[in-house]
């Protein structure tokens, strides 16, 4: 009987402890101001349609303004090539067609 | 006489009679023919040399004219000036000495309502440059689009 006892209240000790820990260990101490505005930063830029990743500033500004408006009239040029085929024959295939243009590539 | 995309269809003789209703423009090599907001009274045939037509964009903080359209030879160029509210839409430039008919709104009108079967055929040819040009521009606006969702979903 008294082995009985002991095996009981060692149970009741094992499962105290037990509910201790598993208390310490899910416990979350209120956040801070610091904290929360993290959280909700994070949150935030964590969307579907992310920002696409900008051209690194120096790598944009290292092409002379001259290459770049090239650049863009030969990507209309392209464009409007590549819309002409489409229209020529109008497929989803030539209207996703891809081109050279340097700015999409 | 110049092979007009506006003209076609027209007999030879009635083709003549509407272009000389315009008038012939010397443009020399990065002349202005007009400007993006301004009223727009002439509808221009190119007869010979090439259009640049452009449309303001911000480019690296300054301002830059890029190309939209080139219109060649027999092409037309101002449809603005048939159309409310009258006011061109793009800038209109020669990148070479170029030579364009100037075609008077108010002189078209007059000519196409005392000749309505010549103001039916210019109809149905401007119908059909404007419908061209709006097709090619959905094509590339939506190539646009699909690049658009391609780099945000990808």
């Amino acid at each position: 009987m008294e082995m009985l006892l002991m095996g009981a209240v060692l149970s009741m000790f094992g499962l105290a402890v037990t509910c201790l820990a598993f208390g310490a260990a899910t416990h979350e101490e209120p956040a801070t101001e610091t904290e929360k505005e993290a959280v909700k930063a994070a949150a935030a830029s964590a969307r579907f349609f992310a920002a696409v990743p900008a051209l690194p500033v120096a790598a944009a500004n290292r092409v002379p303004i001259e290459a770049l408006l090239l650049q863009i009239e030969n990507h209309v040029r392209l464009e409007q090539a590549a819309a002409a085929c489409f229209l020529e024959s109008p497929s989803a295939t030539a209207l996703h067609g891809r081109t050279i243009s340097s700015l999409v590539n | 006489m110049i092979d007009a995309d506006l003209l076609k269809g027209l007999p030879p003789a009635e083709a003549e009679r509407v272009l000389a209703l315009g008038k012939r423009m010397l443009l020399t090599t990065g002349a202005e023919l007009f400007h993006l907001g301004d009223a727009a009274s002439s509808l221009y045939l190119v007869a010979r040399g090439r259009i640049r037509l452009t449309l303001p964009m911000q480019v690296r903080n300054r301002e830059e004219d890029i190309l939209v359209e080139e219109r060649s030879s027999g092409q037309t160029v101002g449809w603005s000036a048939l159309t409310p509210p009258y006011r061109f839409t793009l800038t209109a430039a020669a990148p070479l000495e170029t030579e364009v008919i100037a075609l008077d709104r108010e002189a078209l009108n007059a000519y196409f309502a005392a000749h309505p079967d010549t103001g039916y055929a210019v109809s149905l040819n401007l119908a059909s440059v404007i419908g061209q040009r709006l097709q090619l521009f959905q094509a590339m606006w939506l190539r646009e689009v699909q690049r658009m969702v391609e780099s945000r979903c990808a």
